[in-house]
């Protein structure tokens, strides 16, 4: 189906929404861990709260963000590379808010433990991991979620016709154009 | 042993061509010919006809004869599916690897000898990669599990397996040290978890249609789950120099102090090694969960069934096949496939287990530095008392919400561990016994699987209630001294069945043989060093 030449440039919010689902609530998950954690161990709400919501909300608007430039082709399918440089920039700023949020709630004099650069080197190095399970998460529940909202859904349609395409692409690609060539043993 | 390469057969029905088109090979019913009683003893070159009536005229039916079983009859290699989006039989094996070793033993050893030693854990799990590809190799060559490999090369090597696999996984070690860990946090008490957890399992594996295929997506989101929950949290505690020391400590080849030579810390280090990544047979199981996927010549294998759902299960073939390795449009997709695996090798499974142990890592060193007590306390104290210790080491710094991760993630990984170890084990026995018991066909795999299934949880929770009461960490301890002989003799087999029974063009390598046989001799060696020389097992 050719849904995208049918689409106005952006649509309508509704539809982009719809398809951000999935990623917001991935990382809706990941920032709420700690809220459901910190009321397992008996924290106080407000803190419990604040830590949870403060990071779960940038981290939420960065999934679904990243599902809808997804779904717009800025963001190739199942890449590696440029989803790690997204959150290399968006989680030590999701993780700087979050420490920022709680000690102005719990009125602590210092929102961070080390240094800022130091901090902020961390959060990258630990954004690959996240980066990660993240794509590893999106991989798996975006297709499921197309094929549920297609029908009405024209973003998603295209958007399930790339992820068709592009596994179609990578067969393609790996045809039998790349037959070996004088090397008996294949690996 | 013949070992030329299998000649084409132009009648051969293919479960999927993979040359037209691209689509993700799908699992196929098995074929008629391949689903009738077993096939008589056939030669390279029986005169046997496929019993397909819709086939082409019938032609002369190849084998590859490889050792003294069934000879396996030739049939199209499926085209192998993209890497990224099929993320395959590898979450098994990092649900199952990625367990005490890398939530606790590593950790441990970290506080102990410093984050130098964390390059033996490098060594470890890069042994255990290789493992893995080499373990691929025969099940997507053949479609049969290394088990079936091991009794074309030897039958009592197959027995062996399948007398190990009870001894060792029959004890719900796994099980009950996550469920303990649960009892950390909701005080409910570890027997009716584990009790609970595993009736859970049994009757949602009982109802399940394709069990491989709602164990692989609730594993994968439990994964993905623990891998984006542990980068969080360490993210929340850890600081720069943890991370920078657990990384660069990778890398420290040849540190060893005195201690770690020690009867004490010896085969404490020698069991860390084992237990990085998949233990035990582990990895032998994968062979089987490769097959269910479909990956390679499984593909012409149907995938077991749930018991509620036995009556719709194929009827499995009584050997595996084997692809034309002369055709050089096969070799390409083999090639494929090889990339395929090599991709769940590096990327999934290497990359994903070392993500979580780093943040472990770096988890446990927060600990130490808020509570330098720590180190000392684990130095001292037994499992459970270590694991109180690092847990207690973040609640004491004012923040209970960290011993509580702690202890939320040991349980996330205690489930992972058993959902997968119950289904691996099931599998693993039924297949042997659907294989090689005399009768037991009658049964079908899936009754077969439920039995194996059944009488685990029904084992399990008599042990649970009414066996002795030493708590998950003796158990554990059991497991781990009997990992290692099991990984040594599983790196013999895989070289024997790999060299002997496979087509030299799909052969291993002179680089892949090195590195198994080192594993062999690394694993047993270290194995019987720590008990002839201090007198103990790995622990």
């Amino acid at each position: 189906m050719p849904a995208s030449s049918a689409l106005r440039p952006w649509g309508s919010a509704a539809v982009h929404l719809e398809v951000a689902v999935p990623g917001a609530a991935i990382g809706a998950v990941a920032g709420l861990f700690a809220t459901g954690v910190g009321m397992a161990a008996g924290l106080p709400a407000a803190m419990t709260g604040t830590a949870g919501l403060a990071l779960g909300l940038p981290l939420a608007v960065l999934g679904a963000a990243y599902s809808v430039l997804l779904a717009r082709g800025v963001f190739p399918i199942g890449a590696v590379a440029p989803l790690a440089l997204y959150w290399l920039l968006g989680f030590p700023a999701a993780q700087l808010f979050d420490a920022h949020m709680v000690a102005w709630v719990t009125g602590a004099g210092s929102a961070l433990r080390e240094p800022l650069p130091s901090f902020l080197l961390l959060q990258a190095m630990l954004s690959l991991g996240f980066t990660i399970g993240f794509l590893w998460l999106h991989e798996r529940t975006m297709p499921h979620w197309l094929m549920r909202v297609r029908g009405h859904n024209p973003v998603a349609e295209a958007l399930f016709q790339r992820y068709v395409e592009h596994a179609a692409h990578l067969q393609r690609r790996r045809g039998p154009g790349r037959a070996p060539r004088g090397r008996r043993r294949p690996d | 042993m013949d070992s030329s390469p299998p000649a084409p057969q132009s009648s051969d029905p293919p479960a999927s061509s993979g040359t037209q088109g691209a689509h993700v090979p799908a699992q196929r019913r098995a074929h008629p010919s391949e689903s009738g009683p077993p096939a008589e003893p056939a030669t390279t070159a029986s005169s046997d006809t496929p019993a397909d009536a819709s086939a082409a005229p019938p032609q002369e039916e190849r084998f590859w004869k490889a050792g003294r079983l069934e000879p396996m009859p030739i049939r199209s290699l499926p085209k192998a599916p993209p890497s990224i989006h099929i993320l395959g039989p590898t979450v098994f094996l990092v649900a199952l690897g990625v367990g005490m070793g890398e939530s606790y033993m590593w950790p441990r050893l970290v506080l102990i000898f410093g984050p130098e030693i964390r390059w033996l854990f490098l060594i470890g799990l890069s042994l255990q990669a290789v493992v893995m590809l080499e373990m691929s190799r025969y099940a997507m060559a053949t479609g049969e599990s290394i088990f079936y490999g091991a009794a074309r090369v030897f039958k009592p090597l197959m027995w062996f397996f399948f007398l190990t696999a009870i001894l060792v996984y029959i004890w719900p070690g796994h099980l009950s040290a996550g469920a303990s860990a649960f009892e950390r946090v909701t005080g409910i008490p570890w027997q009716a978890t584990a009790v609970a957890g595993m009736l859970l399992v049994g009757v949602v594996f009982t109802l399940a249609k394709v069990i491989y295929d709602l164990l692989e997506n609730v594993l994968s989101v439990c994964i993905g789950l623990l891998v984006v929950g542990t980068s969080v949290v360490a993210a929340m505690v850890g600081d720069l120099s943890d991370l920078t020391s657990t990384l660069s400590g990778m890398f420290a080849f040849g540190y060893l102090p005195d201690e770690a030579m020690t009867a004490a810390w010896f085969p404490i280090i020698v069991g860390a090694i084992a237990f990085a990544g998949p233990s035990g047979m582990q990895q032998m199981w994968y062979t089987l969960h490769l097959r269910d996927k479909g990956a390679g010549m499984g593909a012409h294998i149907p995938k077991i069934r749930g018991l509620r759902h036995a009556g719709e299960q194929e009827t499995m073939p009584s050997r595996g096949f084997m692809f034309d390795t002369s055709d050089p449009a096969e070799m390409a997709k083999w090639k494929g496939w090889r990339r395929w695996v090599t991709f769940d090798a590096l990327v999934l499974f290497w990359g994903i287990t070392m993500l979580v142990t780093i943040s472990f890592t770096v988890l446990a060193q927060s600990a130490a530095r808020t509570d330098p007590q720590v180190t000392e306390l684990i130095r001292a104290g037994d499992r459970e008392a270590s694991l109180d210790a690092m847990a207690g080491a973040f609640s004491a710094a004012g923040s209970p919400v960290l011993g509580t991760v702690f202890f939320l993630f040991i349980a996330l990984i205690g489930l992972n561990a058993t959902l997968g170890l119950f289904d691996s084990f099931s599998r693993g026995q039924a297949d042997m016994t659907y294989n090689f018991v005399p009768g037991a066909k009658r049964f079908g795999l899936s009754k077969l699987y439920s039995m194996f299934l059944w009488g685990l949880i029904g084992f399990g929770i008599l042990i649970l209630l009414f066996g002795p009461a030493d708590g998950p960490a003796a158990i554990l301890d059991v497991l781990a001294f009997l990992s290692a002989f099991a990984m040594g003799a599983y790196c013999v087999v895989l070289l024997l069945v790999n060299n002997i029974t496979l087509p030299k063009p799909i052969r291993p390598g002179i680089v892949s043989n090195a590195i198994i046989a080192f594993a062999a001799v690394f694993y047993l060696g270290a194995l019987f060093y720590s008990l002839f020389a201090f007198g103990v097992v790995v622990d």
